[in-house]
């Protein structure tokens, strides 16, 4: 379970893109102004100004009618192209995919259950994202080669509602093929996993509610947790038998989120033994709640931990705890006085959950998403269609980016940047344009990079100072521009994957995955349109 | 240009492919019941290169290869980096999923088998706390490679391998009680109704045995198709040394009795009738480890220049002798000979079983009952470790093999500690004491040992 948890700030969001949109238009309307100037003289800014009202106009005028139309032509197109063929390649995937699938964990339902639901999703979203991307790409440039275009805008039919309805008619293309295959993916994963009961119970999606986390090592000091020498520096550990804690705060625990006065909270940790100790059993984990306002805390029984699977605490309500002053059990109400107010951060019902490892000379390890309290489950169907939202999205994003493309490109280019900008958008790409905006890739810029070949230095060591390290960085600091502003403009394609969610049994969370992806296709649907809207209005159409 | 139009250009371009065509097809015409094929075809036959030759055919790889046309080897390596990247951020699932996927692009790849075989069974299994865990991960790693021998039958470094797997990870690795039991008895009782996972031990034998059958398989294999691992010498003598390593397991664990002596018997009998028989080729011809005097006159004559008169055949036999020698220092095979004639007796037995009667009563805290068990057990192996020396000259107390060295210095160590855990100072003199002295790297590891038992109760 890798996947970000971070909650998407839609405020800061809409604070961003205004910035980015507004700079970009305003960049291009004064690129506009002085280009039309130089090239027409006076009148050239006065012809900018009146296309740019001439499409407020377009806007005002749009129909609705209009554009249902286009769209429902755009439809019977793709039909009559037969882009449904890849139903064909789906169903021999499925049909066959189980063959493989099937044993390749040996006895483990509960991880083979992953890989079917990996499976379902990844093929869909491998199939339906290509095929929205050469449709989108090649309608409005075979419709200009065709001159079947000069048929729909010599009709009063405006740009702007042919881009539009070109866009929705794709976009319902694609929607009826993703409903229908991942209805045949989701029947296809339960009748998989109907072959194995471990399977089936892993069947389900978890809701979490995470907390803030926090270190503290062997003398009580907040520190970072110690690095056991793991290549995957996702887990930071506390040594066994000592003051040793990692922390967490949950916030906005009411009594709404117990269920039947019971707390369940779900732990994924990992152990680290720097001796073989009790090789029977697992290593020994201590919990326990704290309320520093009442300087209480409470704690819960020690349990052996299971490695990559769920442990389950489940606290209850009425909390049996020995008060030092007193010499005797008292019973507290987890809700009433282990939940406090934090008036400096503003925050409000925070619940404290401390762990410690019990056994000397061994490790603890966790992230800030291996512990977290549980809502009540929801249906596996649930996050299953949750991740089908995110590929519709993503391909909604793809239609309408390959739709502007095309109205200033021809067929093939149009694709080839559309698919540089899904290429580049996610994954490794993705990981390597932040890092190399941050500026944490080794080697500088590209121009250094070539003097740092050419010369056998190595990566780490600095160049030396002198004009050819100035000039290499003056001309890099280009690039790197560059690539920042291509960085804000490119769509940021890793929110939309919400299978990993899915896969390890959660439901896909709102804050951090689909709030993201539905702010982002916005946003760049937005500008596409207007792209796509301006590009096909002073495009000349005659051009084959 | 040229005056030939579009269609005559074409017409010229169809005959220059049927001409090419037919050295294509009497090079690739596959075999049929009715004729032998294409040059290809009859070179693939003599030489048993085949699919089907090299091993069981599996069509799915094989549709996989075809389909990805030249693009297999990018392919799997793609693959492999999916792997390790999986390994590296422990997703397990994944990870299985793609070494399966690997192989199935690279199924006669011998050390795509073993690399990713070892890496399931040794690395993912240490990543996991459990030792049930631990035990899955190295039984998903012994069926991947048994797997492999399927696919590669010709293969002994794989069927190697395998009984490697068997004998080391399960019977040798630290948590070797616990794998021990449940290579008999799954831990996953739900799948396997107390009994041993079916694809991993189907005849619910002992580890060894098991490894003794892979290894007696990997030494067939050897000689149609030489192994890459170990020279010959040591590579033939695994099946008798998982007899040997078998009986030895069982005093470790306590069952003396018929079972542990007719181990150490059939042990020595397939040290010194079958592996000591086996012809091993030296520079000066071949021998035998188990070769007497009569033998090597046999092989003198055998492999002497034709020709050579009587003095020429006796300096032949005794340069073969000597290679004899040399090859039994190798192998170790004079202290394996004598170590299991020895252990099959009853004194031996008796000593072992000493010992460890003195180890239990030591942990249940019966000091004095313990020190004399102890100190019979020590006192019993004197005279058998005597005459494993008189039979083999240059071996002594301070080369014996490590698992012996070990049970002898860890007997010491609990002998001694009875004492001061009594307040008391241990005996000046007590039997086998100069081990001690002469084996400081056993030494440490015995006293880890001892705390590890004591400790935990291991």
């Amino acid at each position: 379970m890798t996947f970000d948890i971070t909650d998407f700030i839609l405020k800061d969001g809409v604070k961003h893109w205004l910035w980015v949109f507004g700079s970009v238009c305003g960049a291009l309307l004064l690129a506009s102004l002085l280009l039309s100037y130089v090239v027409t003289g006076m009148k050239g800014p006065g012809k900018v100004i009146k296309t740019i009202l001439g499409g407020v106009s377009d806007l005002y005028a749009l129909s609705l009618k209009r554009v249902f139309a286009i769209a429902s032509l755009t439809i019977k197109e793709v039909i009559r192209k037969k882009t449904l063929v890849v139903f064909i390649v789906f169903a021999v995937l499925f049909m066959f995919g189980g063959w493989f699938l099937t044993g390749s964990t040996g006895a483990r339902g509960d991880l083979e259950v992953k890989n079917f639901i990996s499976f379902a999703l990844t093929t869909t979203s491998w199939l339906i994202l290509p095929v929205s991307l050469l449709m989108s790409c090649w309608g409005i440039p075979e419709d200009i080669k065709a001159r079947s275009i000069h048929t729909v805008v010599t009709k009063p039919a405006r740009r702007l509602e042919i881009v539009i309805g070109r866009i929705l008619g794709y976009v319902v293309v694609g929607t009826g093929v993703l409903i229908i295959m991942g209805f045949a993916g989701n029947i296809w994963v339960h009748r998989q996993v109907q072959k194995s009961e471990e399977a089936q119970k892993a069947l389900f999606c978890r809701v979490p509610l995470y907390g803030d986390m926090s270190f503290f090592d062997s003398e009580g000091k907040q520190s970072e947790g110690i690095h056991v020498g793991d290549v995957w520096d996702y887990r930071r550990y506390i040594k066994g038998a000592t003051q040793s804690t990692a922390l967490w705060e949950f916030e906005k625990v009411t009594s709404d989120i117990l269920v039947n006065d019971k707390l369940k909270i779900e732990a994924r940790f990992e152990a680290f033994r720097t001796h073989k100790g009790q090789m029977k059993e697992g290593l020994l984990c201590q919990v326990f709640l704290e309320n520093p306002v009442t300087r209480k805390r409470v704690k819960l029984p020690v349990f052996h931990i299971n490695e990559f699977t769920q442990n389950i605490i489940r606290i209850n309500r009425k909390l049996k705890h020995y008060d030092e002053k007193e010499k005797k059990y008292v019973e507290l109400d987890l809700i009433d006085d282990m939940v406090f107010d934090n008036d400096i951060n503003k925050k409000e019902n925070i619940l404290r959950v401390g762990v410690r490892c019990i056994d000397p000379g061994q490790y603890i390890g966790m992230a800030q998403a291996d512990m977290f309290i549980r809502y009540p489950d929801r249906s596996f169907d649930v996050g299953y269609s949750k991740a089908i939202v995110g590929i519709w999205l993503m391909m909604v994003l793809i239609v309408s980016m390959g739709v502007s493309a095309s109205c200033f490109l021809k067929g093939p280019v149009a694709t080839l940047l559309t698919f540089s900008f899904l290429l580049v958008g996610q994954g490794g790409f993705r990981q390597f344009l932040n890092e190399f905006v941050d500026k944490q890739v080794l080697g500088g810029g590209p121009v250094e990079s070539i003097i740092r070949i050419v010369t056998h230095y190595n990566q780490v060591k600095e160049l030396e100072e002198g004009a050819t390290k100035m000039v290499a960085e003056v001309i890099d600091s280009g690039f790197f521009y560059f690539l920042r502003i291509a960085h804000q403009i490119i769509p940021d394609f890793s929110s939309f994957k919400m299978t990993p969610f899915v896969v390890n049994g959660f439901d896909v969370s709102w804050g951090s995955a689909l709030a993201p992806s539905i702010a982002i296709t916005i946003a760049y649907v937005i500008p596409c349109v207007l792209i796509g809207y301006f590009s096909l209005k002073s495009r000349e159409l005659e051009t084959k | 240009m040229n005056n030939l139009s579009s269609k005559n250009r074409k017409y010229i371009y169809l005959l220059i492919i049927v001409l090419l065509y037919i050295p294509i097809m009497l090079l690739g015409m596959p075999a049929t019941n009715e004729s032998e094929g294409g040059n290809l075809a009859q070179l693939r036959k003599k030489y048993d290169l085949g699919e089907s030759a090299i091993g069981n055919v599996d069509p799915s790889s094989s549709t996989m290869n075809l389909l990805l046309l030249g693009m297999r080897g990018i392919a799997t390596n793609q693959l492999w980096l999916q792997a390790e990247h999986y390994k590296n951020t422990k997703n397990w699932a994944g990870l299985k999923s793609a070494v399966d996927s690997i192989i199935m692009l690279q199924p006669h790849y011998a050390k795509v088998w073993e690399f990713q075989g070892w890496n399931l069974a040794y690395n993912v299994s240490a990543e996991w706390d459990s030792v049930e865990d631990r035990y899955y991960w190295v039984k998903e790693g012994g069926k991947f490679l048994a797997r492999g021998c399927k696919r590669n039958e010709k293969s002994p470094d794989m069927h190697w391998s395998v009984g490697n797997l068997h004998s080391k990870k399960i019977g040798r690795s630290d948590e070797w009680k616990f794998f021990r039991k449940f290579y008999i008895v799954d831990p996953d009782e739900d799948s396997f109704s107390k009994g041993p996972d079916p694809e991993f031990n189907p005849e619910g034998k002992d580890n060894y045995l098991v490894a003794k059958e892979w290894f007696d398989l990997a030494n067939e294999k050897d000689k149609i198709v030489p192994q890459h691992i170990m020279i010959p010498v040591l590579f033939r003598h695994y099946p008798s040394r998982a007899l040997l390593d078998y009986a030895d397991t069982l005093h470790r664990e306590g069952r003396f009795g018929k079972a542990s002596r007719q181990g150490w018997e059939d042990g020595h009998k397939e040290l010194t009738e079958v592996y000591g028989r086996m012809r091993i080729v030296v520079p000066p011809g071949e021998i035998m480890l188990e070769a007497d005097s009569e033998d090597i006159k046999a092989l003198a004559e055998e492999f002497a220049p034709p020709g050579s008169n009587e003095d020429e055949l006796r300096e032949y036999g005794e340069e073969l002798a000597r290679w004899v020698l040399k090859y039994q220092d190798v192998a170790n095979y004079r202290y394996w000979r004598a170590r299991s004639s020895i252990e099959s007796e009853q004194m031996m037995m008796i000593a072992h079983k000493d010992v460890y009667e003195g180890q239990q009563l030591y942990k249940k805290g019966r000091l004095i009952q313990a020190r004399r068990k102890l100190y019979e057990g020590l006192s019993k192996f004197v005279p058998t470790l005597n005459q494993i020396s008189q039979r083999n000259p240059g071996l002594n107390i301070n080369n014996l093999d490590e698992n012996l060295t070990e049970e002898i210095i860890l007997a010491i160590i609990y002998f001694t500690s009875t004492y001061e855990l009594n307040g008391q100072k241990p005996p000046e003199n007590y039997p086998l004491k100069e081990i001690v002295k002469g084996r400081p790297d056993i030494l440490g590891r015995a006293i880890t040992e001892f705390h590890f038992q004591n400790r935990s109760n291991n």
